[in-house]
């Protein structure tokens, strides 16, 4: 049945998503103009507009589409969350953190920057996707647009992906049980994927049932992704995924199938997917359509 | 008005501000799990000595137009918040590699660099939600609190003391003015403008409050600068040590400490000029007329001031 929506809407899914990708990328480009010090703001657009398939921003868009809202309405808010996404990339492939050199196949930021400018860059970019949120937001009442401020600070802050970026920092090398793992993938991708989607239902009008049911959706599909990659990275060769396979088993990193096993992992995946979905079951089918074929995709995915 | 504001008790009027909002901060972060994050922010924002000069003149300025405090409270408390996050990544190695902070050793020296950039991440966002929730929608209406979440956006952002802390970095050379009104005059000018702001001032008011706010910011620093200069002047390989590593820096380290003073007497007078037109308000006017006269002279200190 899955597979049956998945194949119907497949065609629209790809045009709908660069569709909305492209209408991202134009206010993105126009929300961070280079401006005095121009090498902060330079350092904020190489990374803010390096790419992306800006899953983060459509899910806000689709989710206020869904409940009736002008996706447009939502569009500041899903440039905020892009840069949010952003900005915790540029802070975690720090020497200190990650220690990552490239993303995306491009230098990192503060391989091309330097590290202060990389702090800088990503605390500015912080501050500004409130600010964008709270003075390009139009045509929404102001405690609508004061409730998704709150919603997106509590997602990105100690209670939200903070937390699962320290959690994961601490249990480097531990022996991790499966409630450990799913806290950390729930606040490290989940939470702002919840941000994304709870951000555009509040936005567009939706109500508090509205608003709670989309919440679990996108946690479901959060957790999904991460599952999914966890299966992927031991299942598929370097060529097909386009990225290291085995990464997971060389470092020795607590994965899914390493709790699980793949088949229970696979089961785990469709669970979580169909969990996902049955959450739109009461959604105009039609206008849902954008969302369950990114949980789908989400799910599907070969690589 | 400097009779009378020699008869106000500034001291007791900002200890008393200043022990709600340390309670008020305290209450706001409670350590939960992982508690790793809640200590590195709490060691922070609730650092022994700290003088609360932002908020106290948020509250201030709220005051002075009729506003209620408690309108005012959990502003204040985001103000503590935000500068803490921008202490907290200044004193990194990668920017000014400061190894303390207040007499005690900055948040990455005990915490780690790792949880030093996350508890700035995550103080951030803290500071906003603070505003959203705790603020009482019957005293502040939301539009007013959506222009204090853009002003505190502004005032820390990338043309902001972002754009300060940049230029103190990497140059050009020669640009004190710019580093010093960014680094110290942004938040100075961010309190009182949000306190109007609460208190529904209009666009002239906060003209005002914004001229004020700056001044008084810049001034507070200079000051800073020229105590530290005279007090480490008996030790002269200290102040030799001082003035190399604040060259270009601060006033000080550019102009001397006798071009410094006179900055100082003229920032001073710029914050009192600002005032002129809130004379009317009478006595409410006091507090941020006599904050001035303790940037310019520190009269007094506090108990618990490392």
């Amino acid at each position: 049945k899955i597979k049956e929506t998945q194949s119907k809407f497949e065609f629209d899914f790809k045009s709908y998503m660069l569709e909305k990708a492209n209408l991202v990328n134009q206010a993105l480009d126009l929300a961070v103009p280079l401006k005095d010090p121009i090498k902060i703001h330079e350092s904020m657009r190489y990374s803010l507009l390096a790419g992306g398939k800006r899953v983060r921003p459509v899910l806000c868009i689709a989710a206020c589409e869904l409940v009736g809202g002008d996706g447009l309405t939502a569009m500041p808010a899903a440039c905020a969350v892009e840069m949010i996404h952003t900005m915790s990339l540029m802070h975690d492939d720090l020497p200190c953190m990650d220690n990552d050199d490239f993303r995306r196949g491009k230098p990192t930021n503060h391989m091309v920057y330097g590290e202060e400018i990389a702090v800088l860059g990503g605390d500015a970019m912080l501050s500004f996707a409130f600010e964008h949120m709270a003075t390009a937001t139009k045509g929404v009442s102001s405690d609508r647009i004061l409730r998704a401020i709150g919603e997106l600070a509590k997602c990105i802050g100690s209670e939200g992906l903070v937390a699962g970026q320290v959690v994961d920092i601490c249990s480097e090398g531990a022996d991790v049980g499966l409630e450990h793992l799913e806290f950390i993938h729930l606040h490290k991708t989940a939470a702002l994927l919840e941000g994304s989607v709870v951000l555009g239902a509040i936005l567009g009008g939706g109500s508090d049932g509205e608003i709670e049911k989309l919440r679990k959706f996108a946690r479901s599909i959060g957790l999904l992704f991460q599952v999914v990659d966890d299966i992927l990275d031991v299942t598929k060769s370097s060529e097909e995924l386009g990225k290291t396979a085995g990464k997971d088993l060389v470092s020795d990193k607590t994965t899914y199938p390493k709790l699980l096993g793949i088949e229970k992992s696979r089961e785990f995946a469709e669970e979580l997917n169909k969990d996902a979905q049955e959450q739109l079951s009461e959604f105009d089918p039609r206008k849902a359509a954008p969302l369950i074929a990114l949980a789908n995709y989400i799910a599907y995915r070969q690589n | 008005t400097s009779s009378v504001s020699a008869n106000f008790d500034l001291k007791s009027y900002w200890s008393t501000l200043r022990e709600e909002i340390n309670q008020k901060l305290d209450e706001a972060i409670p350590v939960k799990y992982p508690a790793q994050i809640y200590e590195s922010m709490r060691y922070s924002v609730l650092a022994k000595g700290a003088k609360r000069a932002p908020p106290v003149m948020c509250v201030a300025a709220c005051e002075l137009l009729g506003g209620n405090r408690l309108a005012a409270f959990p502003t204040a408390c985001a103000l503590e918040m935000v500068h803490a996050a921008s202490l907290i990544h200044d004193d990194l190695p990668c920017m000014d590699d400061d190894p303390s902070r207040r007499g005690k050793p900055s948040n990455h020296t005990v915490f780690g660099m790792d949880m030093a950039i996350l508890a700035g991440d995550a103080l951030f966002p803290l500071g906003f939600r603070h505003i959203v929730t705790h603020t009482p929608t019957n005293l502040v209406p939301e539009t007013q609190l959506l222009r204090v979440i853009n002003e505190i956006a502004r005032a820390v952002g990338s043309t902001g003391m972002a754009a300060g802390q940049f230029v103190d970095l990497e140059g050009p050379a020669n640009a004190i003015e710019f580093i010093q009104e960014k680094k110290y005059g942004e938040m100075g000018e961010c309190s009182a403008v949000c306190g109007g702001l609460l208190a529904g001032a209009n666009d002239d008011e906060l003209q005002q409050l914004r001229r004020y706010g700056r001044a008084v910011g810049i001034l507070y620093q200079v000051v800073d600068d020229v105590l530290e200069a005279k007090s480490s002047e008996t030790d002269i390989i200290d102040y030799e040590k001082q003035v190399e590593k604040k060259k270009g820096k601060s006033y000080v380290g550019v102009y001397g400490v006798e071009k410094a003073v006179k900055v100082a007497a003229d920032l001073k007078a710029e914050a009192k000029k600002a005032l002129e037109g809130f004379e009317k308000y009478g006595e409410k006017v006091l507090p941020l007329y006599s904050f001035v006269d303790y940037a310019a002279d520190r009269s007094f200190s506090f108990a618990d001031q490392v």
